[in-house]
């Protein structure tokens, strides 16, 4: 469904992203792991159209058998409107507008006012505390709550593809267990998850398949358990001795 | 002093208020939108007084489309500035875009004694807009009843459109963040421009106001009510609308009272007096009545 090939980015001067080729398969989760700085959401950033690769492809097929689109040509709000959601790092809730203003934000291009109800009863229904505080202005929100937040903005725009960027950051454990299961149940509604981490062993517990990324290039694929098994994997992402 | 001179001097007051909250309305959203000052914006009361001279001169036509001719013009000249002069400054330091926009203003006010001389013109309104009303102790003209009325029925509108719209919500959305709104979908380009045409369009109704209540207009006429509508919108809080409007009658008010009320040898102060209004408030409030820090764009 997406396919990046021979990506280079550049960011603030740097040849921050240097050839990368991925591909995310439909109704699959994908990883994309890596250390602080290695490229990852400079890479979901060219993705949704904030930044134009210098080199390189981005192709997206929105349903199974219509033609790949490449996205480099792209705006922002085209890629957005083909079906694709960016749920950006450190959640980046507008904390001026309320919790349901956050909400219905995500919807800015749905002109399906019904649809656009359901869903927002959808969200509620899933995340009871988002209806509690509806009126609360955003930055009033726990960092659990934003998540969340984060999380309801982006399938506001009824996406095929939803893109993660460092959903864990920052949160207990438990939430991190919770928003783990939460891209699940996503994926299970027939989204397909393409989810960048630090947070290794919960990335690849969770993948399908991944890919390792450092200094702007990837250096390992392979399923969410070969990478977990992989020695140079568990030596420099899960800790191990 | 009498009651109805007390009562003249606040109407007076609230007529004052009414064209500064116009003005500093557009300073506010437009600073809110792109974190810039924009220096030219004075000059576009000028342009709105004109336009309505013109629009009042050439055909008998009804007072609303004036004001809608005015409001045009003004949203007309917003943009331009926006798209020629701020959009490619994006980006760029902060000092570059004042620099730009001052460099617009002096420009346009050049323009303006080049094409319609440096001299005052008289603003002639139609005679029913002169007329009187009364109200026990005082009367009052129907034009002055109408600049009130009409500043408030704006005020309200565009708080409305910016609360409750979709698009208005997607305007407060880019104004706290370019990059995610653009992840929502919105075409931040076109936010920017809309706060600029309506930022535009009310300081134009104001210089519409402005000739109608002192009926004289001349080239360099924004240049002061710009400077002291950007004095009411810092004393409101820079980038709150809300605060716009509460400066400009606080600080419309306190023009008027000032003058009227101390003695006559104190009133060649008043624009003393204003400016030093907005040191002590920013000495005990630096981020103005209702502004919220927000200084850094993420
Ligand atoms: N705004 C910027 N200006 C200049 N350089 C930047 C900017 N943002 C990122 N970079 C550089 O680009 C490279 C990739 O950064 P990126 O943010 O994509 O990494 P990341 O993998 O997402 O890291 P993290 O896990 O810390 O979020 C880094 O070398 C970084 O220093
Ligand atoms: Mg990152």
């Amino acid at each position: 469904m997406l396919d990046l090939e021979d990506v280079h980015i550049n960011r603030g001067g740097t040849h921050a992203v240097r050839g990368v080729s991925l591909t995310v398969g439909r109704g699959e989760i994908v990883s994309l792991i890596g250390a602080n700085g290695a490229g990852k959401t400079t890479t979901l950033a060219a993705i949704s159209g904030l930044l134009r690769p210098r080199k390189g492809k981005i192709l997206f097929r929105p349903q199974e058998n219509a033609p790949a689109i490449d996205l480099t040509t792209m705006k922002a709000e085209q890629i957005v409107a083909a079906g694709i959601s960016h749920c950006p790092e450190a959640r980046q809730i507008f904390g001026n507008l309320s919790v349901t203003e956050n909400l219905k934000i995500g919807a800015y291009l749905r002109n399906d006012a019904d649809g656009v109800a359901r869903d927002l009863a959808d969200i509620h229904a899933r995340f009871p505390i988002l209806h509690e505080r509806g009126s609360v202005p955003g930055d009033k929100l726990s960092g659990g709550e934003q998540m969340m937040l984060a999380i309801g903005r982006a399938l506001m725009s009824r996406p095929k593809l939803i893109l993660f960027d460092e959903p864990s950051l920052g949160l207990a454990p438990i939430l991190v267990e919770q928003i783990f299961e939460i891209l699940e149940t996503i994926r299970r509604d027939g989204v397909t998850v393409l989810l960048v981490e630090q947070n290794a062993s919960m990335a690849l517990e969770f993948s399908d398949r991944a890919y390792v990324i450092e200094a702007g290039e990837i250096t390992l694929a392979g399923t969410g358990k070969e990478l977990a098994s992989n020695s140079d994997v568990q030596r420099a992402y899960l800790g191990a001795a | 002093m009498t009651l109805p001179y007390l009562i003249d001097q606040l109407v007076n007051g609230l007529i004052l208020g009414s064209m500064y909250a116009l003005v500093a309305i557009g300073f506010s959203m437009i600073y809110g939108i792109v974190r810039l000052i924009n220096f030219a914006h004075g000059d576009i009361l000028t342009i709105g007084a004109f336009a309505g001279l013109a629009a009042f001169a050439s055909a008998d036509l009804p007072f609303p489309v004036v004001i809608l001719i005015v409001l045009v013009a003004g949203a007309v000249v917003g943009m331009v500035i926006e798209r020629t002069t701020f959009r490619p400054m994006r980006g760029s330091p902060q000092v570059t875009g004042f620099i730009a926009s001052l460099a617009v203003s002096i420009i346009l006010e050049n323009l303006a004694i080049m094409i319609l001389s440096a001299q005052p013109r008289t603003f002639r309104i139609p005679a029913y807009l002169n007329a009187l009303v009364d109200f026990g102790p005082v009367s009052i003209r129907v034009i002055d009843l109408m600049i009130v009325v009409l500043a408030i029925v704006l005020v309200i509108a565009l708080t409305s459109f910016v609360r409750f719209t979709k698009v208005g919500i997607a305007m407060r959305a880019t104004a706290e963040n370019y990059d995610v709104a653009r992840l929502m979908g919105i075409n931040i380009n076109r936010m920017i421009m809309l706060a600029f045409a309506i930022g535009s369009a009310l300081a134009a109704v104001a210089g519409l106001m402005w000739g109608s209540k002192y009926g004289q207009i001349s080239p360099l006429m924004g240049v002061l009510p710009g400077l002291k509508a950007f004095v009411a919108a810092v004393i409101g809080g820079v980038g709150s609308i809300s605060g716009a409007v509460l400066g400009g009658y606080i600080l419309g008010l306190a023009e008027v009272l000032f003058v009227g009320l101390l003695p006559p040898a104190l009133s060649g102060y008043r624009n003393a007096f204003v400016f030093g209004a907005l040191i002590l408030v920013l000495l005990v409030l630096p981020n103005g009545l209702l502004g919220r820090n927000t200084e850094t764009r993420a």
